[in-house]
């Protein structure tokens, strides 16, 4: 047993040291530039914009373990967030127009995985197919305007403990938390694991796989629910563009976590450390002036790159097996 | 006919780690215009044999010799280069493509216009070929429209076209009506008469000594001998393919049968498993042999209720418990060792705790895993099954092949069961492993457990069964005691000749 621990730990060592390298590299070249960087103001703001991303990219985590992507997560957060913000418009009290942008979210998250279930086509078809169809919803609900709330609903987004650290932050460390010991600890985790290393192999060990399919999709919609209701608070204002992009950054950082796009292997800690390398990365960009044009061109880059480092290490992995 | 020779083969020997090579030190020579058929059983290496010389893997000693040059090992690209075509069954062809474009694929006649493909040109070259060989096929026929027998007359056709001088045939017939196998001899005869040189494998004794000028029987990977057609019958070539040494066969301890606990009632998939009815007792290994794609396998897959099946049930101890899916089997107490571990078993990435615990976890655990307990369960069937493991955190698939099985089989034993579904359960096992899986079937045996052990490995067979059923073309023919019988008797079962 302790042996086991130890080797578990040498490998996520070396994940993390390298992830938290390249932070403290890109930290220091940034602070160099501009000593603005490091001012606590900054600080809580890159923790304010990795709480969103991190609750997205914790769902992702679920589903691409499970050998499964949602691409409309984005599109899905701007549909949810546009009902919420119009339900709050109208006065409805809070904790229904949450419930319903949750409900919103856990309903699209669903109509992905079951249509790609039904028709036995690929989850990143499906969902790329359902950016569309979210996006086009929440385009013909607002009538393609900004709905704003401001001054309504600020309370989550602006909370900080002791002035400094952001409500936000601390409920998506709980989200990490709950999924963590989900994979970890949970018989639910052993199945996605199990369905994201062979499908065929765990449907004959009696774990049935649609069921549990639908209920990865459901958590990645709830999280995604409640990625929205931060998101919401947080800038006061919701239009269907809202959340556009962000399924890519969470994919990246999930695989810049260590976790493989095929699936059956992967853990939340990376995704952490993957989220917050994003984040870091988004924030110097920002203060070093790069155009944002090009911080397009950087999140792109990265991905691939993050890809191309999982498929070496996985080639380097089945070359010493 | 001293004619010219193509190909020389000389020692070539193929190890997949197991102890015993799957090819070892075969050598033979062929010349034009020969048809040399190999025969062997199921595992005697006629497999690893075209693997080879197609190129699809390397060999780990010996040498071919092709137009002059000799070579260690090939790569695919090269062996067709060198004029060496492999017919595979209805694959290699592009189905959305005309018969045409399929046989100029990769070579295309170019039109005037340089990047244009000349279609009509192409037609009209494919038509001469195909008429040459007297094949009745449309060259401007979509290839999704032809028959399998018209689609492996084409890819010979395509193979011809590339000035193939070697063709290997790895069953060709087996999935042909009686008209098609006629005709496909009778192009056999054709590519004989052209100088073509054939290697013909196929488990049909009558179409090799119909149309083989040579035989070359292997036996657990290695070569008894070449002979000409004319100097052997039917009945050396079944003594050769079997008989061997006894070391091979495995004394099992023999258990008293009870009374019958499993019944499987006419079990029917139309065209895969044909209304398949017999008992197991308790206490017994119940054999199940026959020739591959007899329907073995799928039968299981319906026991085990991973296939709908058309009618048929199953009872255990007089309940009908016919599961409609891997997980009423497995709660009805019906366990599957599957044949392929890699693809219908294993959790490569992930460790050989999980990979134990997880039927337990299914059956018996709450939703928040017990962890302690499942390490305890790994830590004593690991031991109990001596799986040679650094650490039981450690990915299953970076195990030995033996001990990847045995750690696959040691998740069924956590929980009691009834029916033990056994698919070729040594394959790519080693022989300490193997015995240990042999010790593990008896004593579910002595546990009044009923085993079913599909095996294509004759002493296998022979030695843990206490009956044997023999399926052939998707029925069981037959359900002989295992008393005194013959391994060349149940290979003529197997085949079909009596």
């Amino acid at each position: 047993m302790g042996r086991e621990r130890k080797a578990g730990l040498s490998i996520l060592g070396s994940q993390w040291f390298l992830l938290l390298i390249v932070m403290v590299i890109i930290a220091a070249g940034t602070g160099a530039i501009n000593p603005r960087f490091f001012r606590v103001n900054n600080i809580v703001n890159i923790l304010e914009q990795v709480s969103t991303l991190g609750v997205v990219a914790s769902g992702a985590t679920i589903l691409i373990i499970s050998g499964n992507f949602d691409i409309s997560v984005g599109a899905s957060i701007g549909l949810s967030a546009c009902v919420m913000a119009m339900l709050m418009k109208a006065d409805t009290p809070y904790a229904w127009a949450i419930a319903a942008g949750i409900a919103v979210a856990l309903l699209c998250s669903l109509f992905v995985g079951a249509s790609s279930i039904l028709f036995r086509a690929p989850s990143f078809i499906i969902s790329l197919a359902a950016i569309g169809v979210f996006r086009g919803i929440a385009l013909f609900l607002t009538q393609a305007t900004l709905q704003t709330i401001y001054g309504k609903f600020e309370g989550l987004g602006s909370m900080r403990f002791f002035g400094v650290l952001p409500l936000i932050f601390v409920l998506s460390l709980a989200v990490y938390a709950a999924v963590g010991f989900l994979l970890r600890y949970s018989r639910l985790g052993r199945r996605v694991y199990a369905i994201g290393s062979n499908e065929r192999a765990a449907y004959l060990a009696g774990i049935g796989i649609n069921f549990n399919k639908m209920l990865f999709f459901a958590i990645d919609g709830l999280l995604v629910g409640i990625a929205a209701t931060m998101l919401l608070s947080r800038v006061g204002a919701a239009q269907p563009a809202t959340g556009s992009g962000i399924e890519l950054q969470a994919i990246g950082a999930v695989v810049i976590g260590g976790t493989p796009m095929n699936g059956g292997k992967g853990r939340i800690v990376g995704t952490f450390f993957g989220v917050l390398l994003m984040g870091v990365i988004s924030n110097a960009l920002n203060m070093l002036q790069v155009s944002p044009y090009f911080q397009d061109v950087t999140f792109g880059m990265l991905i691939i790159l993050s890809v191309a480092v999982s498929a070496l290490s996985q080639k380097r992995g089945r070359a010493a097996a | 006919m001293p004619s010219e020779v193509v190909l020389a083969v000389s020692g070539l020997t193929k190890s997949y780690g197991a102890q015993r090579p799957a090819l070892s030190e075969v050598s033979f020579e062929l010349r034009a215009g020969e048809v040399l058929c190999v025969v062997g059983e199921n595992g005697a290496g006629k497999s690893t044999l075209i693997k080879l010389l197609s190129g699809a893997v390397a060999p780990g000693a010996g040498s071919m010799t092709l137009r002059g040059a000799t070579f260690s090992a090939l790569v695919p690209r090269q062996a067709m280069a060198l004029g060496v075509a492999t017919i595979y069954q209805d694959v290699e062809l592009i189905d959305s493509l005309t018969v045409a474009d399929n046989i100029f694929l990769g070579a295309e006649r170019p039109a005037a216009a340089g990047f244009m493909v000349d279609a009509r040109a192409q037609e009209a070259e494919a038509r001469r070929h195909l008429e040459q060989l007297h094949i009745d096929i449309d060259p401007s026929a979509l290839v999704e429209t032809l028959s399998s027998a018209q689609k492996q007359n084409l890819q010979i056709v395509k193979a011809l076209h590339q000035e193939a001088r070697v063709l290997i045939m790895d069953e060709p017939t087996s999935s042909l009506g009686y008209e098609e196998k006629r005709s496909l001899m009778a192009l056999v005869k054709e590519l004989k008469g052209r100088g073509i040189a054939v290697i013909y494998i196929s488990h049909y004794l009558e179409e090799v000594f119909e149309i083989g000028d040579t035989i070359l029987i292997l036996k657990d990977g290695e070569r008894v001998g070449t002979w000409r057609r004319d100097e052997v019958d039917v009945d050396f070539v079944i003594r050769s393919m079997v008989g061997r040494d006894a070391s091979l066969f495995y004394r099992r301890e023999k258990v008293a049968l009870g009374a019958v606990r499993v019944e499987v009632k006419g079990m029917l998939w139309p065209g895969v498993v044909e209304d398949v009815s017999f008992e197991i007792h308790a206490g017994e290994i119940f054999g199940i042999g026959g020739l591959v794609g007899s329907g073995r396998t799928e039968l299981a897959g319906l026991l085990y209720g991973m296939y709908p099946r058309a009618a048929g049930e199953l009872c255990i101890d007089g309940r009908r418990v016919t599961p409609r899916n891997p997980q009423e089997a497995i709660r009805s107490g019906i366990r599957l060792i599957t044949e392929d571990r890699r693809k219908f078993a294993m959790f490569g990435p992930r460790s050989v705790t999980e990979n134990v615990a997880i039927v337990h976890n299914e059956l018996s655990g709450g939703p928040v895993l017990a962890l302690a307990e499942e390490a305890r369960i790994t830590d004593r069937l690991v031991a109990q099954l001596h799986i040679a493991v650094a650490s039981t955190a450690q990915a299953i698939e970076s195990l030995s092949g033996g001990n990847q099985q045995k750690a696959v089989i040691a998740r069924w034993m956590i929980e009691d069961a009834d029916l033990y579904l056994f698919d070729e359960p040594t394959k790519g096992v080693d022989v300490g492993a193997k015995e240990e899986i042999y010790k593990l079937m008896v004593e579910f045996a002595r546990a009044g457990k009923c085993v079913l052990m599909i095996s294509s490995d004759m002493p296998e067979l022979l030695s843990m069964s206490d009956r044997i059923g023999v399926m052939r073309a998707g029925r069981m023919v037959k359900v002989v005691e295992n008393a005194g019988i013959a391994e060349q008797f149940l290979i003529k079962e197997f085949i079909g000749i009596s």
